[in-house]
């Protein structure tokens, strides 16, 4: 990994710190929006927003797939475009169907 | 048929090597986890479809306990952060930094499942059980997946601990750790999408 070569420990473990942080950070601002009283619709759009970047600083940083080789993106991603195409496909069939 | 220019080869040949360059257990760990994103990936889509199509379920959706699922949130995100500090340890050969973060990775998980384990006796003493209706059958199952998968962590952290302390080992655990760390983040990720979807929506 990229990182692991360049990167002293020290400023790994800055970085890891930083990105707790902002987990947390975002945690904090997803149950903010959930308690305000603002549209639901909106507020599922904020929380479910805060919980994609939370899970991109985790997969990017944590996981290290920022510093991986291409392949593993596509290990890692394919499946995930599956699932959304899967979704999408059955959304007409069953939620709409009633 | 006419030869490739030698410029051409050789680039072909340096993408094979960095290709081949990624240690076999890296890929096998990543395919591994494409699979358990099939696997959480399609209850997860179920569980929104079935939502949709049953009105949200907002009345069920009122009985889980959003604090105490904001709380185990909380305490995963951090062990995730202990992991990544096990993980820095491991390839800086500092045994003791690791051997403290691996624990507190332990702890931490442990701490999910106490906290879940009174969760689940919390709904269960009002009646709520996986026979309660679909949108319980859907908790108990996302919820309980996941948690036997923060189990299965912590053993292999556990094992990983104690393998640890033994300086013999030490070359077998640097690249075990990294696995590891790989399969504790990504139950990470999972539960950031859960908490969201079971307990804020």
């Amino acid at each position: 990994m990229i990182e692991s070569m360049h990167d002293s420990p020290a400023a790994v473990r800055t970085l890891d710190l930083h990105i707790w942080e902002w987990l947390l950070a975002l945690l904090a601002a997803g149950l903010v929006v959930f308690v305000l009283p603002i549209p639901k619709i909106v507020a599922l759009a904020l929380v479910f927003g805060a919980a994609l970047i939370k899970a991109v600083l985790v997969v990017r940083n944590y996981m290290h797939l920022k510093a991986e080789h291409p392949l593993l993106y596509v290990i890692a991603l394919f499946p995930v475009l599956l699932f959304i195409v899967m979704a999408i496909a059955l959304l007409p069939d069953i939620a709409w169907k009633r | 048929m006419e030869a490739a220019p030698a410029h051409q080869v050789e680039a072909a040949l340096a993408i094979d090597d960095s290709i081949q360059a990624i240690p076999v257990g890296r890929i096998a760990i990543w395919w591994f986890l494409a699979s358990e994103i099939m696997v959480f990936g399609g209850l997860i889509a179920c569980f929104v479809l079935f939502r949709l199509a049953h009105g949200g379920w907002d009345a069920e959706a009122a009985h889980v306990h959003w604090q105490i699922g904001a709380f185990n949130t909380l305490v995963l995100l951090t062990s995730s952060y202990t992991m990544a500090m096990a993980c820095t340890a491991a390839k800086a050969d500092d045994a003791a930094r690791l051997r403290i973060c691996l624990l507190l990775t332990v702890l931490l998980g442990l701490t999910f499942l106490g906290v879940k384990a009174h969760e689940y006796s919390l709904e269960a003493a009002k009646g709520l059980t996986p026979w309660s209706g679909l949108f319980w059958a859907f908790y108990y199952t996302l919820t309980g997946l996941h948690s036997v998968h923060v189990l299965a962590g912590i053993v292999v952290n556990f094992f990983l601990w104690i393998a640890a302390r033994r300086s013999s080992l030490w070359p077998m655990i640097q690249r075990r750790i990294e696995y590891a760390g790989l399969y504790w983040h990504f139950v990470d990720v999972v539960w950031i999408f859960l908490f969201p979807l079971v307990y804020l929506s």
